[in-house]
């Protein structure tokens, strides 16, 4: 190590203090705290008060007939998300690759919606979804009367709830995953492709046997990337349909929510919270072992 | 742009991905162009209600401005975006530059602490983090609730990650000849380092500002007061406190959503396209 290098690291851990204090203080301290709590049975109200209750918490939480089902939705609604936002926004990617320089407004155009906050769209849809009523309808059911197909009550039936909230997320989220696959297509050798063609490959043989090889890693990280943000999903049933109808739009993160603040039990809440991560974690580990394994 | 699959004629792709985005996008023409209409007129899909010069109006907007207190909640909004982004760039950076320039005992574990870090996004924080928020006080009056919305929020060990990956590619003689004219660290880091990675801040500050315009869950545990709400607060109100006026609520998603593409326009312009793949790591 040379002298300036040696005299410069000094002030290492003035540029640290201020980001590793507040990572301590908001984020590692009250996971900490959280894994004590939910071994315990601790309230919203009087935390200090709670008694140890052993693995209560998550043993209740797995035979919780309501949490199940929120689990069971989530992991539902990412099946519908991830396999259709993925092959959507692969192909709007192919098709969008072009260098002209007005393809531009096309790329912006499928990208909007990312721009756009999931809240601003949540009321939006719910406002799209609305069934038919008298003269009136919503948008969504006056597009499928114009092919001539029957209105639907969307948000208000059980069957139709997640779904519904499923082809919504897909059509947020596919702009964000196109770009990543348009950066990864970056990538692609031209001449390969060109090479191909002449020799007579179709369209869908270079996708097969050339972009889609050239592209694993991002296919991998596409596909892990949506399935955590999947199961992260809290603002579409929060506000479209509060869980219902019948709870078939109930998912995790609104009933560790409701765990917390309207049942008041924290203690149990944070045991919910440390599967969620267990499972939201889990998933951010396989994707990074995944895509260093291709790199490498 | 290389890999250009298709052969068909340019003209006849355009026009095809014209109409195919027209379509994609109506359900957002359609926020805008009904929020001028009046009451009552929104839901009917008929030629004769929308082909008209009847019915359109500006009233929503007063409205909405007036009902969901919108001059308040883009504000806390606005604060809140750009202390966090804002903030957040300098403490992230000076820690990202530590890690990759500076040399201290313990500094690959440290780094690999923080990274690991990385798995715990805001849903999974939430809870938690109210406790300790609500402890120090980070909830209530004005203030107190726009500490609680910012502060949590200014360190994230993504941005560390990333920044530092940016810090690592630039070359060392820049630092060297700088050291022989006697600049400190700070002044290495401030006045050559950060400039020298623009196109990396202004991504990070991007991710910012989407993902905190946006917060929902954060803010409906934090802004409990009706002075305190954000922007989305203040939408999610509108939408469900009685009486329901479906053209204010339009006005008000088109006002929660200018202000964050503007600034989503103005932060773009910084970044060079081949920023994108830095993202994919």
């Amino acid at each position: 190590m040379t002298s300036w290098k040696k005299a410069q690291s000094r002030a290492a851990p003035w540029f640290l203090l201020p980001a590793l204090a507040l990572l301590a203080m908001f984020v590692v301290w009250p996971m900490l705290r959280a894994f004590g709590w939910s071994f315990t049975n601790a309230d919203l109200l009087a935390p200090e008060q709670a008694r140890w209750s052993g693995l209560d918490n998550y043993s209740d939480l797995l035979a919780d007939p309501r949490f199940r089902r929120a689990f069971g939705n989530t992991a539902l609604f990412a099946l519908l998300v991830v396999p259709i936002q993925t092959v959507l926004a692969f192909l709007l990617a192919l098709w969008v690759n072009r260098p002209e320089p007005a393809w531009r407004w096309l790329r912006a155009a499928f990208f909007l919606p990312v721009i756009v906050s999931m809240p601003v769209l949540a009321v939006l849809w719910t406002i799209l979804y609305q069934p038919a009523h008298g003269g009136e309808t919503g948008l969504v059911n006056a597009a499928l009367s114009l092919v001539g197909l029957p209105a639907q009550a969307w948000l208000r039936d059980p069957h139709l709830a997640l779904p519904a909230i499923a082809a919504m997320s897909i059509w947020q989220g596919v702009g964000l995953q196109m770009m990543v696959f348009l950066a990864g297509l970056q990538g692609v050798s031209r001449e390969l492709l060109d090479a191909a063609r002449i020799d007579g490959a179709t369209a869908g043989q270079r996708v097969r046997h050339i972009v889609v090889p050239a592209l694993r890693n991002t296919i991998v990280f596409v596909i892990t990337v949506t399935t955590i943000l999947a199961f992260r999903i809290f603002v579409q049933p929060y506000l479209m349909t509060r869980g219902g109808p019948g709870n078939s739009t109930l998912t995790v993160v609104q009933s560790i929510y409701e765990i917390t603040f309207l049942s008041q039990n924290l203690g149990r809440a944070c045991a919910a919270t440390l599967l969620f991560l267990l499972l939201v974690g889990g998933l951010t580990l396989l994707q990074r072992r995944f895509t260093r394994e291709e790199r490498t | 742009m290389k890999a250009r699959l298709s052969n068909s004629s340019p003209a006849l792709a355009w026009l095809v991905s014209v109409v195919v985005a027209v379509a994609f996008l109506a359900p957002l023409l359609w926020m805008v162009l009904a929020s001028f209409r009046e009451e009552g007129r929104i839901f009917h899909f008929t030629s004769e209600n929308w082909f008209t010069t009847d019915g359109w109006t500006f009233a929503n907007y007063a409205d909405a401005w007036r009902r969901a207190a919108l001059g308040g909640g883009l504000l806390v909004s606005l604060l809140q975006v750009a202390l966090v982004a804002g903030i957040g760039l300098v403490v992230n950076a000076a820690a990202a530059y530590a890690f990759a320039r500076l040399e201290f005992r313990g500094r690959d574990l440290l780094f690999a602490g923080v990274v690991i870090l990385i798995i715990l996004p805001v849903e999974v924080l939430a809870v938690p983090m109210f406790f300790t928020a609500r402890d120090l006080g980070l909830t209530g009056g004005f203030g107190a609730a726009l500490a609680g919305l910012t502060v949590p929020f200014l360190a994230k060990a993504f941005n560390i990650y990333f920044l530092r990956q940016h810090f690592l590619s630039l070359p060392q003689e820049l630092e060297e000849s700088a050291a022989l004219e006697g600049a400190g660290a700070w002044r290495q880091f401030w006045s050559l380092a950060l400039p020298a990675v623009r196109p990396a801040l202004a991504t990070v500050v991007l991710l910012d500002l989407l993902a905190h315009w946006g917060d929902f869950l954060w803010p409906l545990m934090i802004s409990t007061r009706e002075e305190t709400r954000t922007v989305q607060l203040s939408l999610a109100n509108l939408f469900t406190a009685p009486p329901i006026q479906w053209g204010d609520i339009l006005a008000c998603a088109v006002l929660a959503t200018l202000p964050v593409i503007a600034l989503f326009r103005f932060f773009q312009r910084h970044i060079v396209p081949s920023e994108a793949r830095a993202g994919i790591k």
